[in-house]
């Protein structure tokens, strides 16, 4: 999923790309306390919870909000549930907006916990996990006050198959790929579309879902919007306009990429949603908002009912300085940026590990205007946090800082050298290149801090400006000049729920479109396919042993940092929560104005 | 009748006129009577001293840096900055005057202010002069043809000036850019090389057209005086009309304009380096100043820096071009 965030050149990745991120699950390996203030700490599930949800202690109802997401953070230029996959859209669209077959919500103890949204329980699957079925809740309504059916639940699912008119949505990741004739079903709104889809059916309230492989998430895939209801008759282009709500909000105004204002919904029934609430009056939001304006807004007295998404690291700082800490809380992400050196051109082990104690991590952050250990953080900050593949608070996650044998990653020239000289290599000998972000100072400083650090630890080093655009648009085209210069790339992942299966396959498969290191061994191919088709309850722990073998035999990727956002926080604000389960947004069902 | 004589000695004195008392009264060409009331305006003294400071600032950047004990080269942040609030260790704005880097460092990256600035000031200063010198040749060169030959040559460019008035100068250089650095992007030394200049031809190709027209202007009203029409007669050649009847009556708004043109191309290069889209891979003034803006409230001198030397070098530019216009101009007295 892609991320309406500005990431700071210097660190080798700029834009999160996938990032619908949820809690840990059940036994979290924990032990990264002070970089997840807001905790990834474990939620599970709970297929009982019913509505309404939990009261909150001491929220009093009513009130307006206004959230300020700073630019270049522009929001969503589409509602439509089928094409809703970033981090900002999704936080709004999921707690206040669009229902979907189940949900997240905090279960009280921090963690966030999947719960049965439209459906009953949490889906039931068949034992192969090849077919899916879910029951319809009574009483769900349109903010219209027209009952929400089955039919409309099948008919949203379906729309998600259009990856043409929806191309930034989830559908061809997850629909696509897992549903029986997936390939092959281009949407309802597609020329010939056949008018009965296999892979989705309808059986009086009941809806039935039929794979082509096993899919033992599919639960948690239903948290998506686009596993929700959608009128039969919505038009294909111009529904993301002016959505129908089935959530405790409503839109009054929505001006794509500017403005959404959202007063409540008459016709949602609190005792059908175990996890939405109705406190607040009125939300308004504004998107690609000056961050230095948003930023001054939200620390004064005109802005106490206001939320910022993203705070710079000089206001932040400024806030501590002034004794404001509560109002600038730091809320991570289920993150990961890497460094991939390209797995045909850096052949050699020895390197791609020279290469981690080569990466001067702390003053490339500081370089590229990120607060080492605060908006940026890795076993260089907090040994707790390693310097894993997966982001911490992933289930069956264990801590690694290094290959075994070695001393644990930090910037260090020596061990880098002597690697490099294991691998056949003088001082200076071995040539890496990159390419950097040359459109902002900041990206400019990290690419010189990270080119003296390698330079001192015995590489030769080029790199690249580029200020074409994305560092994406070299990193994932094989056939640009640049791609063909350098050899070390980058990526930064967010997983979509907190299950490794979204995080490992995207990075270290063959072929995988954001693999940009082009990592490829058939041994760890095979092992992802055996451990998908595992019972759900096993695949965690697999997934933790598979990471700790790529990471010391083959350490395809440098990890350069996980991600945290800096929030701002009004301050008549009450319960405002880091909401991980969409990667890392504001809680919009929690806040309350005091 | 006859009048006394000696009335007459007195009206008519005898005898050849003194050597002193000729100097004075020698004819001086207007190029000369402006530089001596230039001389003689404070104002554009104070100035042309502030500029000629700037522009041995610039050509001396690195004779500059290397006596102050600075450089622009990398150094590792942490030996500079602390990594906890990314301010320097050192010196503003947390604590007192740095003898080593006596405008401080950089927040974030601990690059030394002070050589950045030089090295932004040589940036300003070499990008505005080869442009207004270029864009006045180019703008006196059509002025003169379009003005003197008339006809479809004056057409013709004529409306090559109206045209390039009105193509917006900003999105020519928007759209440019990208181009350049995407064909050059595998050759990072011909890239630094071709941006710099690439953004030369943007500001001439969009700032020839003033002089054009002002110089076309002149040319039309000076070729119907009698010393053009009489080198026409006796057979003088067109090149040579030009360059000597015609262009030493056009010095004074050639220097005019170039003199007002200088600023302009300071403050552009500086605008256009704060968008990200003007030199690159050197220091610059728009530069230090996006990279400033955030840090305002935490660290005010990093941004005033940058801000003071483009302010108090465009004011002097603008106000030394002022006078030297007040100096051609036979109608002003002061």
């Amino acid at each position: 999923m892609k991320r309406n965030k500005a990431l700071f050149a210097g660190v080798s990745a700029m834009t999160l790309v996938l990032g619908l991120a949820a809690c840990g699950g059940s036994d979290d390996e924990g032990g990264n306390d002070s970089f997840n203030e807001g905790g990834t700490a474990a939620g599970g599930k709970n297929a009982s919870a019913v509505g309404p949800a939990p009261a909150l202690e001491g929220a009093k109802p009513g009130g307006e909000m206004t959230v300020l997401a700073p630019d270049p953070d522009d929001g969503p230029t589409s509602l439509d549930p089928a094409g809703l996959w970033s981090v900002t859209d999704n936080g709004i669209a999921q707690d206040l907006l669009f229902r979907s077959l189940t949900t997240f919500r905090q279960n009280g103890k921090g963690g966030y916990e999947l719960v049965p949204d439209l459906a009953t329980d949490l889906g039931t699957p068949s034992e192969d996990f090849k077919t899916w079925t879910f029951t319809l809740k009574d009483g769900i309504k349109w903010e219209n006050g027209k009952p929400v059916t089955a039919e409309e639940v099948a008919f949203g699912i379906k729309r998600s198959f259009d990856g043409d008119t929806f191309a930034t949505g989830p559908g061809t990741s997850y629909s696509k790929p897992f549903f029986e004739g997936g390939e092959d079903y281009n949407g309802p709104y597609a020329k010939g579309a056949p008018a009965d889809f296999p892979g989705v059916e309808v059986d009086g309230n009941k809806i039935v879902l039929h794979m082509a492989k096993p899919f033992p998430e599919m639960d948690f895939y239903s948290i998506f919007p686009a596993i929700g209801p959608v009128p039969l008759d919505a038009p294909a282009a111009d529904y993301g306009l002016k959505p129908l709500s089935t959530g405790p909000y409503k839109i009054e105004k929505y001006t794509p990429n500017q403005e959404l204002v959202l007063v409540k919904n008459e016709n949602w029934d609190a005792k059908t949603d175990p996890a939405r609430r109705q406190l607040l009056d009125k939300y308004t939001f504004k998107f690609g908002v000056d961050p230095t304006v948003a930023g001054k807004t939200v620390l004064s007295d005109s802005g106490k009912n206001t939320v910022v998404t993203a705070l710079e690291s000089p206001t932040y700082s400024q806030a501590r300085k002034d004794g404001k800490e509560a109002q600038t809380p730091i809320g991570p992400q289920p993150c990961t940026s890497f460094v991939m050196p390209n797995y045909t051109k850096v052949k050699e082990l020895e390197v791609r590990q020279a290469l981690a104690y080569a990466y001067d991590y702390e003053n490339v952050w500081a370089a590229g205007g990120e607060i080492p250990g605060v908006t940026r953080a890795n076993g260089v900050s907090n040994p707790d946090l390693g310097f894993n593949l997966l982001p911490p608070g992933m289930v069956g996650r264990k801590v690694w800082n290094g290959p075994e044998g070695q001393p644990a990653i930090t910037f260090d020239p020596a061990e880098s050298k002597k690697l490099l000289k294991e691998a056949g290599y003088e001082p200076g000998q071995y040539e890496v290149s990159f390419v950097y972000d040359a459109t902002t100072p900041q990206g400019e400083a990290a690419a010189e801090q990270r080119k003296n650090g390698y330079e001192e630890s015995g590489f030769k080093v080029k790199m690249y400006p580029y200020t074409a655009g994305s560092l994406y648009d070299v990193w994932t085209n094989p056939d640009s000049k640049l791609y063909k210069k350098i050899n070390l790339l980058g990526t930064a992942w967010c997983q979509d729920w907190p299950s490794s299966a979204t995080f490992l396959p995207p990075i270290v498969k063959t072929g995988a479109a954001y693999n940009t290191g082009a990592f490829s061994e058939k041994a760890i191919d095979d092992q992802m396919d055996a451990i998908s088709a595992m019972p759900q309850d096993e695949q965690a722990a697999a997934w933790g042993e598979l990471e700790q073998k790529v990471m010391n035999e083959y350490q395809p990727v440098i990890n350069t940092g996980f991600y945290n956002t800096i929030y701002g926080v009004g301050s008549s604000v009450a319960g405002f929560n880091n909401d991980i389960s969409v990667g890392g947004a504001p809680d919009y069902r929690t806040m309350s104005i005091k | 009748m006859t009048l006394p004589v000696a009335e007459l000695s007195t009206e008519n004195p005898i005898g050849p006129v003194g050597e002193g008392e000729r100097k004075k009264i020698a004819g001086r060409s207007p190029t000369r009577i402006a530089i001596d009331r230039l001389r003689k305006d404070p104002i554009a003294v104070v100035c042309f001293a502030f500029v000629l400071l700037f522009v041995i600032i610039a050509v001396f950047a690195g004779t500059i840096c290397d006596l102050l004990g600075v450089s622009t080269e990398t150094v590792r942040a942490s030996t500079r900055i602390d990594l906890v609030t990314l301010m320097p260790l050192k010196g503003p704005p947390n604590h007192g005057f740095d003898p080593e880097h006596p405008f401080g460092v950089a927040p974030g990256s601990g690059t030394d202010n002070l050589a950045v600035w030089i090295e932004g000031c040589r940036t300003s200063m070499y990008l505005a002069s080869v442009s207004a010198i270029l864009s006045t040749i180019i703008g006196v060169t059509l002025g003169l043809l379009a003005g003197f030959l008339g006809g479809i040559f004056d057409t013709v460019i004529s409306f090559m000036t109206d045209l390039f008035l009105c193509f917006p100068f900003l999105l020519a250089a928007l759209a440019v850019a990208p181009i350049i650095n995407e064909r050059f992007a595998t050759d990072t030394a011909k890239l630094k090389f071709v941006s710099f200049y690439a953004l030369v031809a943007i500001l001439v190709f969009f700032g020839w057209m003033g002089v054009a027209r002002l110089v076309r202007g002149e040319v039309l009203s000076l070729r119907e005086r009698e010393f053009v029409k009489a080198a026409r007669v006796i057979g003088v050649p067109t090149h040579r009309i030009l360059i000597r009847e015609m262009l030493p009556n056009l010095i004074a708004p050639i220097v005019v304009s170039f003199s007002l043109g200088l600023p302009a191309y300071v403050s552009a290069e500086a605008g256009l380096s704060f968008l990200g889209i003007g030199v690159f891979g050197r220091e610059s003034w728009g530069r230090s100043i996006a990279a400033a803006t955030k840090y305002w409230e935490e660290y005010p001198l990093f941004l005033l820096e940058p801000v003071i030397g483009i302010a108090v070098l465009v004011v002097a530019l603008n106000l030394l071009g002022d006078a030297i216009r007040d100096a051609f101009d036979p109608k002003t007295r002061r």
